[in-house]
Parts: structure tokens; C-alpha cells; sequence
């Protein structure tokens, strides 16, 4: 007995939701706001919790028959049999995808609740849940489509629910008359674009080189052909295997820089953060920007195929794909790590913080380290969610602390500003207890989750010799030094210390609908570690003490053929250590506790203090934002030269030169001209000329002939008269002649 | 007497003939010069019969019958005409018709 | 020559909407004055044509490749001229576009038309019979009467019931067009006097006969098509053409008189001159591309909607005209059917700037703001359309423009740096239609005369659904469009004789 035949229910739920909260939700609420809202916030969320238990049933149908995967076809999407392109409807089921798709409807399952505490009120609630389940529906696509292409409709619906979220306060204008939330909203879907620009190609690439879109036959065809060793004949010219792949990766890179948020592409995601938490928290934190990581896991065989590449057969000639993925993954978590220190935005430091972890992902899979990847991504999607939602929950209690003093009126109050807290800890006990768990899993401190997944990847790094692995693990470590001070930073900030501001000192806890999901986020945030714990010792074996080790690594074996090629000695992932490494694992630890306490009870020592200097950093030169400028880059150059160019191409190239002056000044007035020259000097001059002449030559001769013209009958009867008597001398002559 | 021979009748013709032209040319009363006009029709008409007898064929004959049925048609339009002209101009002076002056 | 064929259903589909024009003009005669009236009838026949030409997809087998239902007989056979009506795989579905976008574009002039309304209809009518005919034809001859005919219509619904500048505009349109199709004009006779005959079918079996002028017959033909495309450089008539036109002319302009173009380089061009088409497809592709990307900085620089939208035109087509010179099925098939949705998605899309239009009587952006606050459902049906239009997978646009793509990549006479600058089309139309949506329907509502407008009424409504489903169809289930032409296509590939 397996669920597999349920599998389209994973898809369909979520639509239902969307139409019942997109077509109806809005008069229920309109109808009456309290029963409104618990029908329509309550119908979403249970759609998103049966969708969670159709992944959890797919789960055990996938342990039951032995982690084989199931592809569950629905219908034809693209067909067209001349070119022999053909691309159903079909969902994969395999244990990487169940993976997926557990974290992405039991996180999104409790982000549904939180959002019914956190939008109680909002005018469009209706509207919020119906995009909460839309954006379930892609990314449920994303991660179970069979093939690229169902992949990419996933991958374009989550950026089109992004930027439907992100801009769901679209009106707001903030204090400058900027349109904050429509703009970030349009970034975000933009510089997301710029990345799909890669996978279209990478996509049809794929197609053309491996002949379909399925992933089983394109890593199967793929497979063959890189163990014949011969060229393709691609485009009627034969091609390395090896380039081929590594264009393909290449342009899967690009894709994933651009959803997963990685240098140069992240500037979108700091700026997303202008949407309501619950979105930050669900697809900016937890799964839309993972899904470059899910992307690369699933493409591992083609990224280690890369890895084998050699000689001209590299990018640039210089180096590989897996490599470039590495390091792009650890310089933006190094990068995106520190520039998290200069943040005063409570959510804009989550942000950051998104970004470097992602990083770290990234880093991980470039690395081969799929599993400590995904272990990663899903610890992460565990307490980022949570710190997220926390954050929320700050904001909404600094909201409430605001709303109270009715006396200070200061427009300027930013409920985010992290400056205006302090001493939360004792207004929201609980908001502060679950952000606290969060933090340090987030720092890496053992025994929580987040200390076991990044070890695991650090791990990785130190055990692996050679090209890229030490800079990379340098940078992650000193990613992970930043990572620990920036949230010790954030905790005495915003919960330590004396309220800096009447509304922190006002500050309420939020409702139960909001603090309930942060216990279970936090008790995930505590015990996820379970899910992949690593060997203690080297004898043990898969399973000891009735518990197994490495849970995930054993689960997602079955869908990474990696690993059995690496077996089979076809390819060569570089080493991963099953056996915990005591040495990383002591020193990120110290590295990791000395940190939260240089930030905790050094530099911040002074921010305790009501009306202290708002951050010590602020004095010191923070060089390294200036590093690697690439939103100013964007914002302040490439935008308006875009617009520039835009505007000349339009007004300038195409209305007044190619519209005004060539057509109509060169066509259309060389024309008139011609015409005006040829009526008044060709046919007024000319033709006109010569019939006036002839007729003026008609009048002077007839003018002289009309004399002869008496009017009196007498004189024409003469003239017959004449005639005829000149006919009749003239016939005389004749005839006598 | 002398024997009467073609040569009479032509000259008769031409006297008819030139009297009728005199006529039309030298009169101004539109009557008399409409009276000129039949004149000199019927010195045609003479001249005709007196040949056709001259010659022995019957073909001037035939051709002289022609001639009196138009001179009748003529005479039918011209005299409505005349009368027409009259009621305008009150005057049947052709002088006075010179719009075709140029 | 070949036999006459008798089947009266393409006739019947070509001549029913000019029988309803007659009548249209007649029932003033009759004293039958209504405007009402008038439009039922026009409807009506619209409606009805629309129904012949689903009888005739229900009659057409989509395995054979050829011409069916072929409707034939001597015309001026002096001259080798026939009237020669078929369709095939390339036509069917420019036959339903015509009708389903004709019969839209009569419902949305219902309430806007409100001046010389029965010479209105009749002139619609009309253009549809004229669009019909040009996808049928089989005789060049007869062909370029159709593809003229169409002209007049079009110029008079432009020039009478068009804006401020509709008689610059009119003219401009049909001046330029006139021009081309005179070269097309001189092709056909020289074509025509040499085989001595018009039919296509025979021509195209002898094409060997004028293969050494084949260059130059081409590009005769090219450019008359290029025009009407409109491909880059070609493309200054028509922005004056939408601005000025209404709304339902836009909707028509768009929808499928550009379609005759693209259609014309596949009934013509290709079949009769493929070594010549196979010569110049770099450099028709090479046009297409910077069309693409030319159309879409221009637009994202405009500030009237509809001009926008105008431009945008000149995009998308550009990726049609890639698709049809990559030369091999996936190619030509997503051309076919990325005309079709370029129809669709653009049709919806001048039709929403104009009931915005009539609400507020103006089209600069800077107006509006906030929009999505006063008209709700209007807001959540455009941005679907704007999203199909920038091709966001699931809707219709993706399907075309990815088999485009798809078809230009792996393409014998283009390739992969072809494909590539293709694609920045994809970015850069997320950017001048999202900046468009921003600035007109997000933002804050602060507009009094946004305020008070008139939610979208019944028929309005009817008019967007009726374009989502199609948007909604061929982006979720386009195998059967494909199905459609897939025989026609394949062995217009194999005649090229590529490898």
C-alpha cells in the first residue's frame, strides 16, 4: 500500500485555497471581520496542513518501498512530435523531493498560523492567504516536477508570488514620497528575472545536448555520454562533453545567484524585507530562496561531471563549476556576514543574515557536500523562521507599546529599529525565550541544530585538501565568527538592558496564534540536529543504540546518484567525513561562544544603558560595506544609465529621429517639397507654361479673326453665298482641267 | 418664233436663281427673305424637270419631289420661327438678330 | 493544373461577415435606423463566423499535411489565375484568431462607438472577411486582393473613429504598407507571368523555374511582410496606428493584422524561395533580435500606456520572426503559436488600457496610481494578462516564446548567440510591464478622479475572462494547438531541405 496516487493532492489543496480566499475570502471578511477572518485564515491554513500530511504520507510510501522513486504522471504540458520535444504535467517523487517538500508545508503549515495573529486587521487579509497558498502551489511545483522545465514554472511562480507578497502593501509610500513596497516588489521580481535568464538557457541547452528535460534521462544520457569520452555533436559541430556540462552548470549557477540570493544577484533580498514578516519568514528565509540549492542537489551528477572538467574545457579556462559555486557561496556568506554588523533594522540584520546562509548552502553543495547542503537548508528553515517570526512578534509588540503613548507623537517611530529597543526580554517573555533559541542555533552553538548542520559543512571544507577547500572553509569560518557577533549584537539590543524608547518600555506580548508556532518552531530549532547527527566514534556503524546516524545522508543517498557513481569510481565527490571532526567542532564552538560574548559583553557593553550612543560601530570606519558596493553599484549607476539609455533610444533614436525626422521630415517633407517644386516651378512654369501660351496665342488670333463675325444673318448668308460660288468655279476648273 | 430649247430654261433658272440670292442677301424683312429662299429653291427645282425632259430620265423628276417636301418642311419650321422671333423682338428684322456677333 | 474542388464551408467562412456588412448598410435604407440593432446583427454574424470557422476545425484533420477543404475554380484562367481558397496546419489557427479576436473586438466597441455606428460595424465585418480571406488563400493572386482589401477597412476605422491625429495616423498606415505591397506586387506578377500560373501549390512544385531570381523575388516579399510585421526598422507606422486607432482597431491591428506578416513569411516566403530563405535567415534574425530588445527599451521609456503596449509589439513579433527563420519545427511551431498568444495577451492588453481609457480619457501613467484599490477585479484580470505577456510560465506567453527559443538554439542557420540575446527579452519585458503595473495600479490611490471610477462592468468582464481561458489554456494544455499544425510544419521543414 502506497500514497504515491495522492500525490496530485499535494498540488490540488493548495489551489483550492487559492480560490476560495481569491474568489470568496474577500466578502467573508467584508461580511464580518472577526468570523471572516478566522473562516478565511483558517480555510488556507488547513489546506496547507492537508498538503503536509499528503508529504508526510508520500514519505512513508517512499520508506515502505524501499526509497525508490515514483513518477506520477498527470498530463501533457508540451508536446510537439516533429521535434521530438515533449514535457508532461508530471510530479517526481523521490526522497530529495519529500524533503522538500515536508520542510516546505510543515514550516509553511506554521507560518499560516503565525500569519493569522499577524495580519489580524489588515483590509486585505483575504488576499494575503490566497498568495500564501499560491506561493505553496509553485513551490510545491518547484521541487516535485519531474522535469527542468516543471522545475522553472515553479521556480517563475514563487518569484511571481515574491513579488505579489512583497508588494501587498503596495500603497504604502514612506516619508521621502518613495513607493518602498512597489519598488522592492518590482526589484526583486527584476533581478530575479536576470538569474531565469541562465536557467532558460541552461534549460534548452539541456534539451539540446541530452534530447529531454527529464531528469532520469537526462542523467542517464548524460552519464553514458561522459563515460564514452567522446565529443557531442552539438549545433553541427562537435563539442567537449565536458564544456557542454560546464556551460550548463554555469548557467544553473546563474539562476541560483539570482533566487538563492548570492553575490552579484542578492541585492534583491535586504530590500524584500519590506513585505509583511510572515512572507520574509515563509519565502525570503525558510524555502523560495533555498530552492537554488535544490536546484544544484538535483543537478549533482552534471555538477560533478563539471568538477572532472579540465583544461579548456573549464569556465574561463581557469575553473570549474562546482568550484565557482563554492566560492561564490562562501564570499557572499562572508560578505553578506559582515555587512549584517552595520544593520539597525531588526529584520534588515535577518536579512543579511539570510544571505550569508544561503552562502554557506551554496558553499556546501559547491563543495559536493550535498547532504550537509540540505541539512543546512533545512536547520535554517527552522530558525531563520523563527527569528523572522520573532522579529515580527518584536514589531508587533513595539507597535502596540507605540500605540499606547498617546502623548508622544513622533511620526518618525520605526517599530524596526533596533536603536529604539532594549529590555524586551521582561515586556514578552515568550517572543524573547524562542528569538533566544533561534539566535544561538543560528551561532552555531551546540547542542542546537544550527551547530550540527554548519559544522557538518565545515567539516567538509577542513577535510578536503587542496583547490578551492581552504579558502573556502577560511571564509566560512570567519562567516561564522561574524554570524555569532552580529546576533549576540542583536539580542543585547534589542532584549538586554533598559528600554531605549517609551514604546519598548510599553511593549506587549503578542497573541497566542502567533506564539504557539514559535514553540514549535523553536523545539524543531532545538532537536533538528537529530535528523543527521554524525558518528562520535569510528566503529559505530549506520545504527547504534537503537538510534540512527546520519538519517539524512541515508535518506537522500537514494535520490544522489553522485554517490553510487562515486562508488562505482566513475566520478569523484570529493570526501565527506561521516565521524564527527573534534577539532572543527571545538574550535567553531569557541570561535562561535567568544564571539557572542565579545559582541555581548564588550562592545555592546554601553548599549544596556537607556539613551546610550546608539552603536559603537558607528564610530569606527565599517570598511567593509564599501568592499563589494554592488547595490550602490546597481541603485545609483546601472539603474539610471538604463533609464537614460532608455529614454534616448525612445524619445531621442526612435521618435525624433527615426519617427520625426526620417519619415517625416526626410519622407514625408522631401515629398511635399518635391510635390510643392514640381506644382509651382514644374506645372506652374512649365507644363502650365506651354497651355497657357497656346491659349493666349488662340485668343490673339481669334481676337483678330472675330472682327469678321458681324452677328448679321445677311453677312454668313453671304459668306455661304461666296463659297459656293468658289466651289463652283473651282469644280469648273477642275472638270475643265 | 424660235424653237424653245434647254438654253431657255436655263437662263430662266439663273434669273429665278440670282433674284432669290439678290433677295436673301439685300432684304431685311425676314418674310421676303424666306420668299427668296423658296425662289431660288424652285429655279433649282426648274432646272431639274427641265433636264430630266432634257435627258429623258426620270430621275430629276423623282429628285424634285424631294426638294418641295423639305421646302414644305422648311417653310413650316422657318415660319415658326419667324413668329417666334417676332413675339420677342417685336420686329421681324433680321438685322436686329445679331447675337452671334464676336 | 490541378482539378477544381468544390467545398463551400471556406468560402461560406470568408464571404458570411461581408454579407453582414452588406446587410448592415442596407437595414439604413430599409429605415431600420437603430443603433441597437445594428450592433445585435453585427454580433451576430461575427458570432456566427466564429462558429464556421469551429465547424471548419472540427472538419480539418490535423495528419494531413496539406491543403483541405480546398475550395477551387478558374477565376481568369486567361492568366492562370484561380480562386483558390485552403486551409492547412498554418492556417487554422490564425482562422479561429481571426474570429474570436473579431468577435471581441465588436462586443468591446459596444458602448464607445457612438457616431456613424452602422458604417462602423460594416467596416469591421469587412476587415474580418478580409483577414479570413488572406489566411485562406491559395492563389497569389488572389492573395494580394485579400491582403489590399484588408487596407480599407482598416484605414477608415483608423481615420473616422481614431484620435486627435487619426488622419496622419491613417494615412501613415496605409502609405507605408501600399509601398511595401507593391514590391510584393511586382514578385507576384514576375512569378506569376513566368510559370503562368498563380496557385501556390503549382508554384511551389516548380519553384525551380525562377530559383536563380529567387534573392530578389524574396526580399520583394520580405519587405512587404517585413511592414506589416512590423519588423525593425520598419516598425514607425505603428505606434502612430495604435495611439490613434480605437480601441477595437487596436485590438484587431494587433491581434491579427500584424499575424498576416509572420503568416506570409510562412506561406510565402519559406515554401517558394528556401535557398534564398535559408540565406538571408542570420540577417532576418538578426533584425528580429534587436526588434526584440529595441522594442522593449522603447517601451519601458514611454509614458502613455497604450504606446507602450504598442511597443511592446514590436518585441514580442521580433521573437515570432526568430522562431520562423530558425528553420525547424520547434521553431516555426512556436512562432505559429506565439502569434496566437501574442494576439491574445496584447488583444487583452489594449483592451484594458482602453477601459481605463474610457473611465478616465487619458492614458498617461502619471494619472493613475493606486488603481488596484479602486478596481480590484480590473487589476487582478490585467495583471494576469501582463503576466502572460512577459511570459511567465504556466500562461500562454512561455509556451511560445520557451518553443521559440527552444527552436532558435538548436536551429541549423541560427544558434546559441542567437538564442542568448533572445533571451535578455525575457528580462527586459519583466521590466517595462512590471514598471507599467507599478506605476499605474500599485502605488497609493491619491488621485480624487481615481477614486470615483465605474468597477468593470458585466460585458467588460465577459471580454477579459474570454481571453484568460485561452491564456490560461494554452499555457497549461498547449499539446493540441501543437497537434494542430505539427503535419504542415514538418513538411514545410523537410521542403527546406536543411540538414
Amino acid at each position: 500500500m502506497n500514497a504515491f496516487g495522492l500525490a496530485p493532492l499535494l498540488l490540488i489543496f493548495p489551489v483550492i485555497g487559492v480560490l476560495f480566499n481569491g474568489l470568496v475570502g474577500r466578502k467573508f471578511v467584508e461580511a464580518d471581520r472577526e468570523i471572516g477572518e478566522k473562516w478565511t485564515g483558517w480555510f488556507g491554513t488547513i489546506m496547507a496542513f492537508s498538503a503536509f500530511a499528503v508529504a508526510v504520507s508520500l514519505f512513508f510510501s517512499l520508506q515502505a518501498n524501499g526509497h525508490h522513486a515514483e513518477v506520477v504522471h498527470l498530463f501533457d504540458w508540451i508536446n510537439i512530435p516533429s521535434a521530438g520535444f515533449h514535457v508532461p504535467w508530471a510530479m517526481r517523487i523521490d526522497t530529495l523531493s519529500v524533503t522538500m517538500m515536508l520542510v516546505v508545508t510543515g514550516v509553511g503549515s506554521l507560518i499560516h498560523i503565525y500569519a493569522i495573529g499577524y495580519m489580524h486587521g489588515d483590509k486585505d487579509f483575504s488576499r494575503f492567504f490566497a498568495y500564501l497558498n499560491l506561493f505553496l502551489f509553485f513551490m510545491l511545483i518547484l521541487v516535485s516536477g519531474s522535469s527542468y522545465l516543471m522545475l522553472f514554472v515553479g521556480w517563475e511562480g514563487v518569484g511571481l508570488c515574491s513579488f505579489l507578497l512583497i508588494g501587498f502593501w503596495f500603497s504604502f509610500v514612506d516619508k521621502n514620497g518613495v513607493w518602498k513596497n512597489a519598488n522592492a516588489a518590482r526589484k526583486a521580481f527584476v533581478v530575479n528575472r536576470i538569474g531565469d535568464f541562465g536557467i532558460v538557457l541552461a534549460v534548452i541547452l539541456t534539451f539540446w545536448a541530452f534530447g529531454s528535460l527529464e531528469f532520469d534521462v537526462v542523467f542517464e544520457t548524460a552519464l553514458e555520454m561522459f563515460k564514452s569520452k567522446e565529443p557531442l555533436l552539438l549545433f553541427g559541430q562537435e563539442v567537449a562533453f565536458g564544456s557542454v556540462v560546464t556551460a550548463i552548470t554555469a548557467l544553473f549557477l546563474l539562476g541560483a545567484t539570482g533566487k538563492s540570493a548570492q553575490i552579484p544577484l542578492y541585492v534583491w533580498l535586504p530590500d524584500a524585507m519590506a513585505g509583511p514578516t510572515p512572507v520574509s519568514a515563509l519565502i525570503h528565509a525558510a524555502t523560495m530562496v533555498t530552492s537554488g540549492i535544490y536546484l544544484i542537489v538535483r543537478s549533482n551528477t552534471l555538477f560533478e561531471m563539471a568538477r572532472l572538467s579540465v583544461g579548456s574545457e573549464l569556465l574561463f579556462g581557469v575553473i570549474s563549476t562546482p568550484d565557482l559555486v563554492a566560492l561564490v557561496g562562501a564570499s557572499t556568506a562572508l560578505l553578506a556576514g559582515l555587512i549584517a554588523f552595520t544593520q539597525f533594522d531588526i529584520k534588515g540584520v535577518l536579512a543579511y543574515s539570510t544571505v550569508s546562509q544561503l552562502g554557506f548552502m551554496i558553499a556546501a553543495v559547491g563543495m559536493g557536500a550535498y547532504v550537509a547542503g540540505m541539512f543546512h537548508l533545512m536547520m535554517h528553515a527552522f530558525f531563520k523562521a523563527l527569528l523572522f517570526m520573532s522579529a515580527g512578534s518584536v514589531i508587533h509588540g513595539m507597535e502596540h507599546g507605540h500605540h499606547h503613548l498617546h502623548d508622544h507623537d513622533d511620526d518618525d517611530f520605526d517599530p524596526q529599529d533596533m536603536r529604539t529597543m532594549g529590555g524586551l526580554r521582561n515586556r514578552m517573555n515568550i517572543t524573547s525565550v524562542v528569538y533566544i533559541i533561534g539566535a544561538l542555533a543560528l551561532a552555531g552553538i551546540v547542542p542546537l541544530a544550527g551547530f550540527w548542520s554548519k559544522d557538518e559543512i565545515l567539516a567538509h571544507a577542513s577535510a578536503n585538501d587542496g583547490g578551492i577547500f581552504t579558502a573556502v572553509y577560511v571564509m566560512l569560518v570567519i562567516a561564522a565568527i561574524s554570524t555569532a557577533f552580529y546576533m549576540g549584537r542583536q539580542l543585547k539590543m534589542v532584549f538586554f538592558g533598559e528600554p531605549r524608547h517609551a514604546a519598548a518600555a510599553h511593549a506587549e506580548e503578542s497573541s497566542n496564534l502567533m506564539t504557539y508556532p514559535l514553540i514549535a518552531l523553536a523545539a524543531l530549532a532545538i532537536v533538528g540536529g537529530l535528523a543527521n547527527l554524525p558518528h562520535f566514534a569510528a566503529e559505530h556503524g549506520a545504527e547504534a543504540g537503537g538510534f540512527s546516524y546520519l538519517a539524512l545522508e541515508h535518506w537522500l543517498e537514494h535520490s544522489l546518484h553522485a554517490f553510487e557513481l562515486t562508488e562505482e569510481h566513475v566520478l569523484h565527490m570529493p570526501h565527506t567525513p561521516i565521524q564527527i571532526q573534534w577539532s572543527v567542532a571545538i574550535i567553531s564552538t569557541i570561535l562561535a561562544v567568544g564571539s557572542i560574548s565579545l559582541a555581548f559583553f564588550v562592545i555592546y557593553k554601553d548599549t544596556s544603558k537607556a539613551n546610550s550612543a546608539p552603536d559603537p560601530l558607528q564610530k569606527t570606519p565599517i570598511w567593509w560595506t564599501s568592499v563589494l558596493p554592488l547595490n550602490t553599484l546597481y541603485m545609483d549607476y546601472f539603474i539610471p544609465a538604463f533609464n537614460r539609455m532608455a529614454k534616448w533610444v525612445a524619445i531621442s533614436l526612435d521618435w525624433v529621429f527615426w519617427h520625426d525626422f526620417v519619415h517625416n521630415r526626410l519622407v514625408r517633407d522631401m515629398f511635399v517639397t518635391f510635390a510643392a517644386f514640381t506644382s509651382s516651378v514644374l506645372d506652374q512654369k512649365g507644363v502650365d507654361g506651354i497651355v497657357n501660351g497656346v491659349a493666349s496665342t488662340t485668343r490673339r488670333l481669334s481676337g483678330f479673326l472675330r472682327q469678321t463675325e458681324s452677328g448679321y444673318v445677311r453677312s454668313y448668308a453671304l459668306s455661304i453665298f461666296m463659297g459656293a460660288v468658289l466651289l463652283v468655279i473651282y469644280f469648273m476648273f477642275a472638270t475643265a482641267g | 418664233m424660235s424653237e424653245i430649247t434647254i438654253n431657255s430654261y436655263v437662263i430662266l433658272s439663273t434669273i429665278l436663281f440670282v433674284i432669290g440670292a439678290l433677295g436673301v442677301l439685300l432684304r431685311r424683312n425676314a418674310i421676303i427673305v424666306f420668299m427668296s429662299i423658296e425662289m431660288m429653291l424652285n429655279a433649282a427645282n426648274l432646272l431639274f424637270v427641265a433636264f430630266s425632259r432634257h435627258l429623258g430620265n426620270l430621275d430629276g423628276q423623282v429628285l424634285v419631289f424631294f426638294v418641295i417636301t423639305v421646302a414644305a418642311a422648311e417653310v413650316a419650321v422657318g415660319l415658326a420661327l419667324i413668329v417666334a422671333i417676332f413675339r420677342t423682338k417685336k420686329s421681324i428684322d433680321i438685322d436686329t438678330l445679331n447675337l452671334m456677333k464676336g | 493544373m490541378e482539378s477544381n474542388q468544390f467545398n463551400v464551408i471556406l468560402t461560406l467562412l470568408v464571404f458570411f461577415p461581408l454579407i453582414g456588412a452588406l446587410l448592415i448598410l442596407f437595414l439604413k435604407q430599409m429605415g431600420h435606423e437603430s443603433d441597437e440593432l445594428v450592433k445585435r446583427v453585427a454580433t451576430a454574424v461575427s458570432a456566427i463566423a466564429l462558429g464556421i470557422a469551429v465547424i471548419v476545425l472540427f472538419m480539418f484533420d490535423k495528419n494531413i499535411p496539406g491543403l483541405q477543404l480546398v475550395d477551387k475554380g478558374d477565376w481568369i484562367p486567361l492568366w492562370g489565375i484561380s480562386y483558390y481558397l485552403g486551409v492547412d496546419g498554418l492556417s487554422i489557427l490564425m482562422l479561429l484568431l481571426t474570429g474570436f479576436i473579431s468577435l471581441l473586438a465588436i462586443i468591446s466597441s459596444w458602448k464607445t462607438i457612438t457616431e456613424q455606428v452602422p458604417q462602423y460595424y460594416a467596416f469591421m465585418l469587412l476587415l474580418q472577411a478580409g483577414m479570413t480571406g488572406v489566411f485562406l488563400a491559395q492563389d497569389l493572386f488572389l492573395f494580394y486582393v485579400f491582403w489590399e482589401f484588408t487596407l480599407i477597412p482598416m484605414y477608415f476605422l483608423i481615420g473616422i473613429w481614431g484620435g486627435q491625429q487619426r488622419v496622419y495616423a491613417s494615412i501613415k498606415f496605409f502609405l507605408y504598407t501600399m509601398a511595401g505591397s507593391l514590391l510584393m506586387l511586382l514578385g507576384i506578377l514576375y512569378i506569376g507571368t513566368t510559370a503562368d500560373t498563380f496557385s501556390l501549390t503549382a508554384l511551389i512544385a516548380g519553384r525551380e523555374a525562377f530559383a536563380d531570381v529567387q534573392n530578389w523575388l524574396f526580399l520583394g516579399f520580405a519587405i512587404a511582410f517585413a511592414i506589416k510585421v512590423p519588423v525593425f526598422p520598419f516598425h514607425s507606422w505603428l505606434p502612430d496606428a495604435h495611439t490613434q486607432a480605437p480601441t477595437a482597431g487596436s485590438i484587431v491591428l494587433a491581434g491579427v493584422l500584424l499575424k498576416m506578416g509572420t503568416y506570409g513569411f510562412l506561406r510565402f516566403n519559406i515554401p517558394l524561395f528556401p535557398q534564398a530563405a535559408i540565406k538571408y535567415a542570420p540577417m532576418i534574425a538578426v533584425l528580429a533580435i534587436i526588434g526584440i530588445i529595441y522594442g522593449a527599451i522603447v517601451s519601458f521609456a514611454q509614458t502613455d500606456m497604450k504606446k507602450l503596449v504598442a511597443y511592446s509589439s514590436i518585441s514580442h513579433l521580433g521573437f515570432v520572426m526568430l522562431g520562423i527563420f530558425s528553420l525547424n519545427e520547434a521553431g516555426i511551431e512556436g512562432a505559429i503559436l506565439q502569434g496566437v498568444n501574442h494576439g491574445l495577451s496584447t488583444g487583452a492588453l489594449f483592451f484594458a488600457v482602453g477601459l481605463i481609457y474610457e473611465r478616465r480619457h487619458t492614458r498617461e501613467m502619471k494619472e493613475f496610481g493606486g488603481i488596484w484599490r479602486a478596481m480590484p477585479l480590473y487589476s487582478v484580470l490585467t495583471l494576469i494578462v501582463v503576466l502572460s505577456s512577459m511570459g511567465l510560465p504556466g500562461l500562454n506567453g512561455f509556451v511560445g516564446e520557451f518553443t521559440i527559443l527552444l527552436g532558435s538554439m538548436g536551429s541549423p542557420v541560427l544558434g546559441p548567440v542567437f538564442t542568448a540575446f533572445a533571451t535578455t527579452g525575457v528580462i527586459l519585458a519583466a521590466v517595462y510591464l512590471l514598471w507599467m503595473f507599478q506605476r499605474v495600479f500599485m502605488g497609493p490611490l491619491d488621485n480624487p478622479k481615481n477614486m470615483i471610477l465605474e468597477k468593470i462592468s458585466k460585458r467588460e468582464l465577459f471580454i477579459m475572462l474570454a481571453f484568460l481561458i485561452f491564456i490560461f489554456w494554452i499555457g497549461i494544455a498547449p499539446s493540441g494547438y501543437f497537434g494542430l499544425m505539427d503535419s504542415t510544419v514538418a513538411s514545410l521543414v523537410q521542403s527546406i531541405g536543411l540538414p
